[in-house]
């Protein structure tokens, strides 16, 4: 894998770099086993970052969360580089975003780093409670070592790694600038985890499940921005005219805002999980994305996020495509 | 003031007379979190493990979406929506009702609100002291307390074999007389209980010294703090949506067919379309603005017309926080930087 230290020397080899303005990563929070989105601006601020299976957050995702503003008169635009550490399924990200043009090649560099999978929070609430104390986590061969108050806990991986991570076919970055230390082996077969039992459902369990979920939808949008692709400057869940979307929280409006998200996503989705980590509902939403990455994987043969030279999904055409969909 | 006992075998019987006599809105596991939600007549449910709801109880009385009336387009009359029930809620928090209170002042500072008024007289609440404070509880630094019975009728304290509870209000008197079959007289178990809330507030770890933070807030405004502890932020509305003081709302017009009626739904100030204009401007551009006026809508601007914080240390802002931001790490930043 890779050590902290090495991290944290190139972190701060960027950011000395003129043509830099900051580096994301990330640094320890405030309790328990969070993690935060951290920026590095000076060569100091790099002793802070952390790595680790906490770290839970898409990055990619601020690449185009910062907003445009206008300028006041006479000052120039900042032009300088904007570097992120990248695992696998963040450095798909910006391979999408880079086939989309939603980002600049020329304005990004990517530090990469292999990914052993990151903990799902959900699955440790009970077993291992959150404390005031802030943890700390690390991969050790197969397992998930926590250190809580310098008490150390070692667990099976597939106990608590995200169901994505479980599957992750994409550990090491699939483009960099510079990746460190070792390249993990994979240690998954393709799978789409949740969507075979929900496919072998009848129709009416399929909708009474989801009916379920839907329903406790509070509407916060957070699987919405915490996903790198989600990244219109003029959203259709934010549009009043015409308004696509009412804002009243019913079932019916909320299967209506989760369909949209979900079919925009169809191939650009990279699987990195964040929407589902994010909400505080706990609407298992992989599940929906998975059958989209599912039947593109199959129809298409299409993986988005993979090829830096590719063509996005909607934009590629070939005569072999499968069209049993066309009535 | 009546004070009660409820043994716990008694629970069942307890929570059908409330029922009986009332729409009873209780704690209820819907997947992986708890919320309120009307009872169902499943009388096994208990509040044993229920620690508190991620959806906090304003929404028995600010619900996210409430219907104001109904109309046909084309049609120039309006009717109303059914009449509010006399409702109670069962097992809220002595912070949830804090919150309350705080919600109510501005919902009656200027002119009256009937949608929210008539919901908010029409509910009783029987409030659940916390015996085990959680991670992000920081209630005692706002004048709060696992016991407070502020914005409570009812306050209730779990004593292992049985419950204590103690009417705060005329109200409460009455809905405990409702249930009276299910009680017995309490003796000297108001004690115990008290034992019990002083014991949790000994164990609440997190704190911060809100003196001086409104000035700060005023003189800071364009600091740089902002900059940095807006920059993670995602810009969803998890924060003020399960917060139990937020009370923003959107009122729109929604139709179909012909059908058509107004509502109003909880808007939040971390979204951009909250204070987007008419002409494209936006006063509050980016996460920056929006983060500093949750902060200073909590610590500033509600003090300076209610003299009071419009927090009630409840936590949940931080712990559904996706990306950690953490209120208290904002607050003791302006305290020292600003």
């Amino acid at each position: 894998m890779v050590d902290l230290e090495t991290i944290r020397k190139k972190a701060k080899e960027i950011v000395s770099r003129e043509d830099v303005k900051h580096l994301i990563g990330w640094r320890k929070g405030t309790f328990g086993y969070r993690v935060t989105p951290y920026w590095v601006e000076a060569p100091e601020d790099a002793e802070e970052l952390v790595y680790s299976p906490l770290c839970n957050t898409n990055l990619a995702t601020y690449l185009t969360l910062a907003e445009k503003l206008p300028l006041p008169k006479g000052q120039e635009p900042d032009r300088r580089k904007t570097a992120l550490l990248v695992r696998g399924c963040d450095s798909r990200a910006v391979v999408q975003l880079l086939t989309e043009r939603g980002v600049d090649r020329e304005q990004v560099v990517l530090l990469g780093l292999p990914c052993r999978g990151v903990v799902d929070l959900r699955k440790l609430k009970d077993s291992y409670p959150e404390d005031n104390e802030v943890a700390d986590a690390e991969w050790k061969e197969d397992k998930i070592v926590l250190n809580v108050s310098g008490e150390k806990k070692e667990i099976p991986r597939e106990e608590v790694l995200d169901d994505h991570c479980l599957v992750c076919r994409y550990p090491n970055p699939v483009e960099a600038d510079e990746t460190l230390g070792e390249k993990v082996e994979p240690w998954a077969e393709e799978s789409h985890p949740g969507v075979e039992e929900l496919e072998n459902a009848s129709f009416d369990k399929r909708w009474d499940f989801w009916e379920k979920e839907f329903e406790r939808c509070i509407r916060c949008y957070a699987c919405r921005n915490a996903c790198p692709m989600c990244y219109c400057e003029d959203c259709i869940l934010d549009r009043l005219n015409p308004t696509w979307i009412y804002r009243s929280n019913n079932y019916s409006e909320n299967t209506a805002f989760h369909i949209a998200r979900a079919f925009h996503l169809v191939g650009r989705c990279v699987s990195c999980g964040a929407c589902e980590r994010v909400c505080p509902a706990g609407i298992p939403l992989g599940k929906i994305n998975q059958k989209l990455v599912k039947e593109v994987r199959e129809k298409y043969e299409f993986e988005p996020g993979t090829d830096p030279e590719g063509v996005p999904f909607q934009a590629s055409y070939n005569p072999q495509d499968q069209e049993d969909f066309i009535l | 003031m009546s004070e009660k006992v409820l043994q716990k075998a008694n629970w069942s019987s307890f929570v059908q007379a409330l029922a009986d006599a009332r729409e009873l809105w209780f704690p209820v596991k819907d997947g992986p979190i708890y919320k309120f939600a009307p009872y169902s007549g499943d009388v096994d449910a208990g509040l044993e493990e229920y620690a508190y709801s991620s959806v906090p109880p304003k929404a028995v009385v600010l619900p996210q979406t409430e219907t104001m009336f109904l109309y046909q387009v084309g049609d120039k009359e309006i009717s109303l929506p059914e009449e509010k029930k006399e409702k109670v809620v069962l097992g809220a928090r002595p912070c949830d009702a804090r919150a309350m209170d705080i919600v109510d002042r501005v919902f009656q500072w200027d002119e009256d609100d009937p949608y929210y008024l008539e919901n908010r007289n029409k509910t009783a609440v029987i409030g659940l002291a916390c015996n085990e404070p959680f991670v992000n509880c920081f209630c005692t630094s706002l004048d709060g307390s696992p016991g407070s019975t502020q914005g409570l009728d009812v306050l209730m304290v779990d004593l292992g074999d049985k419950y204590y509870l103690r009417s705060v209000t005329d109200k409460g008197s009455r809905i405990l007389g409702d249930a009276e079959s299910a009680l017995e007289d309490a003796s000297g178990e108001g004690s115990q209980a008290e034992e019990i809330i002083k014991e949790a507030e000994g164990k609440i770890k997190r704190s911060i010294d809100t003196e001086g933070i409104r000035e700060k807030l005023e003189e800071g405004w364009e600091a740089p703090l902002w900059d940095e502890v807006s920059r993670a932020c995602l810009g969803c509305g998890a924060c003020t949506f399960l917060c139990p003081t937020c009370h923003c709302f959107d009122i729109q017009d929604e139709v179909e067919g012909f059908d058509g009626r107004r509502c109003r739904m909880w808007d939040s100030c971390m979204f951009g379309e909250y204070t987007l204009h008419t002409s494209g401007h936006n006063p509050r551009p980016s996460r920056k603005e929006r983060t500093r006026n949750r902060i200073s809508h909590k610590y500033r601007y509600y003090v300076e017309k209610f003299d009071k914080i419009a927090c009630v240390g409840c936590g949940r802002c931080i712990t559904s926080c996706p990306v950690n931001i953490d209120i208290l790490d904002i607050l003791s930043r302006v305290k020292e930087e600003l």
